[in-house]
């Protein structure tokens, strides 16, 4: 593919367009004064303005200002299923802070390593230990912005001129942007960035790459694109939902959607309440759901553990309540700022009793609008808190997304007792399909209490072990249903391949692209992404796993948690095994496709030795 | 005769039909029947009222009255009671506890919940002891205290709650006991009626774990009336003053009623709402915000 | 105070006749109270006593609700029970599980006591002739009710050296 962009210098050998490139994933690290995510920022939103799909990814040191700081941007023509994997383009600006980031930012030998010159570490000695990179150049980044902007700190918009000149990027978009931004403070700033910019861009043009790595032009360019992150999509996606109040407390990486009720919530007549603990928060979400209202809260890791009482009374009681995990590396403290998938436990489990809790796991920041809508429906529906488990990775991942269409999607609410019910009404009647109509104070003849503690139909406590028993029932037999939503599943690939992933969260991102590496390797493989977590359908497991010689069940955690639920409820074939790590190591498609080639060999041999004639 | 207007509702109509558990002589009984008549002076219909505990023979209160109760956990009434109260302003929002639900694993919510000054009216039932878990220390048990968790005395000093709430800011603290009914029927009127945050504590003895000086015969020893002593309720540091005797003296009455209420957080939101409504995206187009400019 | 609200200097005969019922109404809710209370706490004896004071505070109020329906018919009441604290109707804490049947006698008896006094000390305000009458006949009412439990008392058995609180079991924690 080529083609001509007045935007665009020619590029390659002899001055002749080549080969384009459709996907380009890049890795810049420095330190938080570098600006190296501002960068990031502006080059995705330059991407999308010119009609790429766009995504990135952010990771920082444990300082909040100066600590190492870097960001991953992936720009293509086609939607993006994941953060990518081995880096297109490196760009150090110090080497100390880059290899901070060891495996997040892998170089192979595709790489294109741009660094700082003023380094003094020469070209062919720079440490990346036993890698050879397709090119590296040392640019005098900090020096070019010196003299054209008059200060060090513009090196990120030089770095955003090399990215122009190099591979076709915001030749125009980026500046733009910039002047969009600084517009209040003065055309001295702006100007000075674009001296900045042109300088790296020139840099470049002079200093041609040995293989062009310009990006094609998109056929998308102009039309309408949004540009968010999954916290931020959570939050729209609940207000969308009905939701009119919000109780919680700051904890990375969920902030950010309290935050955006407290921008927004209020233009809808509801409210938002920073509460002075986790505890509260919940709580007041309890309260606001026992008086009528979609409610929700938002945590992580340690929040969800301070939350375990509340929502076992939650259950009890029969109150819908949405409880969005954005889960990070446990336990305890852990890693607060990487991604992990080891809060499913916690969510599947939490609160002591007899307790079903549906689980509900977005995987991209596009599919978090509807996954967080299908949380409150089922939560409405069912009469119970669900949680929405998501990751740190999607929370802050910034994506460009197609403009979705709301209408689609059908909003439900709790069932409301009618006249009939009102009299003599029993808030927990035990009714055929369990769920009993639930009234709300203000509403004249269903008055109840809601308690902790076993009540009777009525709400009245009890200690009867019979009574328990039935409402034991009442309460988990409820969600039979659930279980046979088939909806709640995606499965790609052949429906009878004997090779079978099972991926999600932000993880099925990457297992999407390795499938399709996979397939056009000619290998026949099947992916499953579960969204419902829990309850586990067992029926739809048996039917997916009926052909599975082979499979893997890949997961960011330790202990393998997801396999071991499954194993809970179902005879996973033998073959099936774990591919599980620890968080902020996260998998890449290659490392997986290379998995799934050695079940195939696996599955070969035995297969061989199945029909060695018998001695 | 001195007229009463008829009333729309009679204290039986917000007595439900449950029967209490609390052990014969319980100064809790004093206390719903108390609330049965600030309520009908009162006069909101029972369906109008959320009436939210924690866990403590005090926190069985909600389910002894036919508003819509919610026994939640232990120490947690409060942040339920102001989800309620954001939710639907118009209710009628009461929470109740007892000593330690309220001061020990609940007394962190309560500052935030005066310096929010929502409307909602908190009743403490403070009987110095834990009696539904059998006879532990309180929060507000007196140092030397022996109890099943201090069988060599109590090493602590208690948590003083008249002072808590006063040196938070509450708008409205006051003290009652089954003493004087009547007045404490005439204190939680008043507190449910001022608009914001009050707080109420009553001395209400524990006939099985309580001590001898904390019953009926005990507390009208040491019984003053604040209004008798010529105490200003809008004094905030003569209240304090006052309220540093707690545990010496039972002083009943209102200890400080902010003579110039501040708007209530549900006021505040009311405001913002109405303000912010006019920049409203339909929900349907909510994503709209995301649009790449 | 054991009423407010009232001016009794002003009280009318039908504003008297009705406090009178509510006083009885207020004594026999109390003792339907306590004798629950006691059936629940396993203390029959007690139990007992307080249904059979139920009765009696019935029985005394029909008679007064008879008597005001005869002279003011179904004119509505000005009077409400908000307006008494426990004029006749014993203390809450007079109640204690494992009471003996002495103890709830005694309890009745202070309650009559209590009554009598209200009744008597109303008295000196009262305008009205009638409802001095009125008052006057309830105070002396309140003296044959006490008649009526020290008879009860006499029937008792001497008073047991040991008590129930001896032999129950220590307090548990329901939850």
């Amino acid at each position: 593919m080529s083609g001509r962009d007045p935007e665009r210098q020619p590029w390659g050998n002899n001055g002749f367009t080549v080969p384009m490139r459709k996907d380009l994933v890049f890795g810049m690290a420095g330190s938080g004064g570098d600006g190296i995510v501002s960068a990031g920022d502006s080059l995705l939103q330059a991407a999308a303005a010119e009609g790429y799909h766009g995504v990135m990814t952010k990771s920082f040191g444990s300082q909040i200002r100066g600590g190492e700081s870097s960001c991953r941007v992936r720009i293509s023509t086609d939607p993006i299923l994941n953060p990518g994997g081995d880096l297109d383009v490196a760009v150090a600006l110090n080497w100390d802070d880059f290899l901070k980031f060891g495996a997040e930012l892998p170089v192979s030998g595709k790489t294109v390593v741009i660094y700082e010159a003023a380094t003094n570490i020469p070209e062919d000695q720079i440490p990346l230990v036993g890698i050879t990179p397709l090119q590296v150049i040392a640019v005098p980044m900090t020096a070019m912005a010196k003299e054209t902007a008059g200060t060090e700190r513009a090196k990120n918009t030089v770095v955003l001129g090399l990215i122009a000149g190099w591979f076709g990027i915001g030749a125009v978009a980026v500046m733009k942007g910039i002047r969009k931004k600084l517009s209040k403070k003065g055309d001295e700033l702006v100007e000075a960035n674009q001296r900045a910019f042109d300088a790296g861009r020139a840099f470049a043009i002079e200093h041609p790459l040995v293989t062009s790595m310009q990006i094609v032009a998109s056929d998308t360019k102009g039309n309408v694109k949004l540009i968010t992150d999954g916290n931020d999509m959570c939050a729209a996606a609940a207000i969308f939902a009905g939701c009119k109040f919000f109780g919680g407390y700051p904890i990375t990486p969920s902030t950010e959607i309290m935050q955006f009720f407290t921008d927004h919530v209020w233009k809808y007549g509801g409210s938002v309440l920073q509460a002075e603990d986790e505890i509260a928060g919940i709580g007041a979400a309890i309260g606001a759901s026992f008086a009528g209202l979609k409610s929700m809260t938002a945590t992580s890791g340690p929040g969800l553990s301070l939350k375990t009482e509340m929502m076992g009374l939650a259950s009890i009681a029969e109150l819908p309540l949405v409880i969005v995990n954005v889960q990070r590396g446990g336990p305890s403290t852990g890693l607060p700022t990487k991604n992990e998938q080891s809060d499913l436990f916690a969510a599947v489990f939490s609160a002591h009793g007899d307790v079903i809790r549906p689980v509900l796991a977005p995987t991209s920041v596009a599919d978090t609008f509807r996954i967080t809508i299908e949380a409150f429906n089922i939560a409405e529906h069912f009469q119970t808190p669900v949680i929405v488990l998501s990751d740190q990775e999607i929370s802050q991942r910034k994506e460009t997304l197609d403009p979705i269409d709301t209408s689609v999607f059908k909003i439900e609410d709790r069932l409301v007792p009618t006249g009939s019910d009102l009299q003599n009404y029993k808030r927990f009647k035990l009714t055929e399909n369990n769920i009993s109509p639930i009234s709300h104070p203000g509403m004249l003849g269903g008055t109840y209490l809601a308690s902790g503690i076993e009540h009777t139909e009525n709400g009245a406590p009890t200690n009867s072990g019979t009574v328990h028993a039935k409402m034991n029932n009442k309460r988990t037999k409820k969600f039979d249903p659930l279980r046979e939503r088939r909806d709640l599943f995606e499965i790609s690939g052949d429906p009878d391949a004997p090779i079978a992933m099972v991926a999600w969260g932000s993880v099925a991102g990457v297992c999407r692209e390795a499938l399709a590496m996979a397939r056009a390797e000619g290998l026949n493989v099947k992916l499953l992404v579960p969204y419902l977590l829990y309850p586990v359908a067992e029926g739809f497991y048996n039917d997916y796993f009926a052909s599975v010689k082979k499979g893997l069940i890949i997961e960011q955690t330790h202990l393998a948690q997801f396999h071991k639920l499954l194993r809970m409820h179902l005879d996973l074939p033998k073959g099936v095994k774990p591919m599980a790590r620890s968080g902020a190591n996260p998998f890449l498609p290659g490392e997986i496709v290379a998995a799934l080639h050695r079940l195939l060999s696996e599955l070969q041999r035995s297969h061989e030795s199945q029909l060695q004639p018998q001695e | 005769m001195n007229g009463t207007t008829t009333m729309e509702f009679q204290p039986k109509d917000y007595k439900s039909d449950l029967k209490p558990i609390w052990c014969p002589g319980c100064g809790d009984f004093s206390v719903v029947a108390a609330i049965y008549r600030a309520l009908a002076a009162i006069g909101r219909p029972p369906h109008e009222i959320a009436f939210v505990s924690g866990i403590g023979c005090s926190s069985r209160i909600p389910g002894y009255t036919t508003a819509y109760g919610f026994n939640s956990v232990h120490g947690r009434s409060l942040p339920i009671a102001q989800g309620i109260k954001m939710a639907n302003p118009e209710l009628l929002v009461l929470a109740a506890g007892g000593d330690g639900d309220g001061f020990s694993i609940g007394g962190g919510h309560i500052p935030h919940m005066i310096r929010r000054n929502m409307d909602i009216t908190y009743i403490v039932m403070d009987n110095q002891i834990y009696g539904l878990t059998k006879g532990q220390l309180s929060p507000t048990s007196k140092k030397g205290r022996t109890s099943s968790t201090s069988r060599h005395g109590s090493l602590e000093q208690p948590v003083n709650p008249l002072l808590y709430a006063l040196a938070y800011g509450a708008g409205f603290v006051a003290q009652a006991a089954p003493i004087d009914i009547a007045g404490m029927a005439a204190t939680i009127e008043e507190a449910i009626r001022y608009p914001g945050f009050a707080f109420v504590n009553i001395q209400s003895p524990c006939v099985t774990y309580g001590e001898e000086s904390q019953q009926i015969k005990g507390l009208k020893a040491i019984s003053e009336s604040l209004p008798a002593l010529g105490h200003n309720p809008a004094d905030r540091l003569a209240a304090m003053d006052l309220a540093q005797h707690y545990g010496d003296k039972l002083h009943l009455g209102v200890f400080y009623r902010n003579p110039e209420p501040p708007p209530t957080y549900g006021d505040l939101i009311k405001e913002r709402q109405e303000l912010l409504s006019k920049d409203a995206l339909p929900r349907e187009r909510i994503l709209d915000l995301f649009i790449k400019k | 105070m054991p009423t407010q609200g009232f001016d009794f200097a002003k009280l009318t005969l039908m504003d008297a006749l009705d406090l009178a019922v509510l006083v009885e109404a207020e004594a026999k809710e109390r003792y339907e109270e306590f004798a629950y209370q006691m059936e629940q706490h396993r203390t029959p004896e007690a139990a007992r006593f307080f249904r059979y004071m139920v009765e009696n505070e019935t029985k005394h109020g029909e008679q007064l609700a008879q008597r005001r329906q005869e002279l003011f018919g179904s004119t509505k009441a000005v009077v409400n029970g908000t307006m008494l604290f426990d004029v006749e109707a014993p203390d809450y804490d007079a109640a204690r599980a494992f009471m003996t049947p002495r103890a709830a006698m005694a309890a009745a008896l202070e309650s009559e006591k209590k009554a009598y006094a209200f009744f008597s000390s109303a008295i000196p305000a009262i305008k009205d002739p009638q409802v001095r009458a009125l008052f006057a006949e309830l105070r002396d009412e309140e003296l044959e009710h006490q008649d009526l439990v020290h008879a009860e008392l006499a029937k008792l058995p001497e008073e047991a050296l040991v008590s129930d609180e001896d032999f129950v079991d220590p307090p548990n924690s329901p939850d």
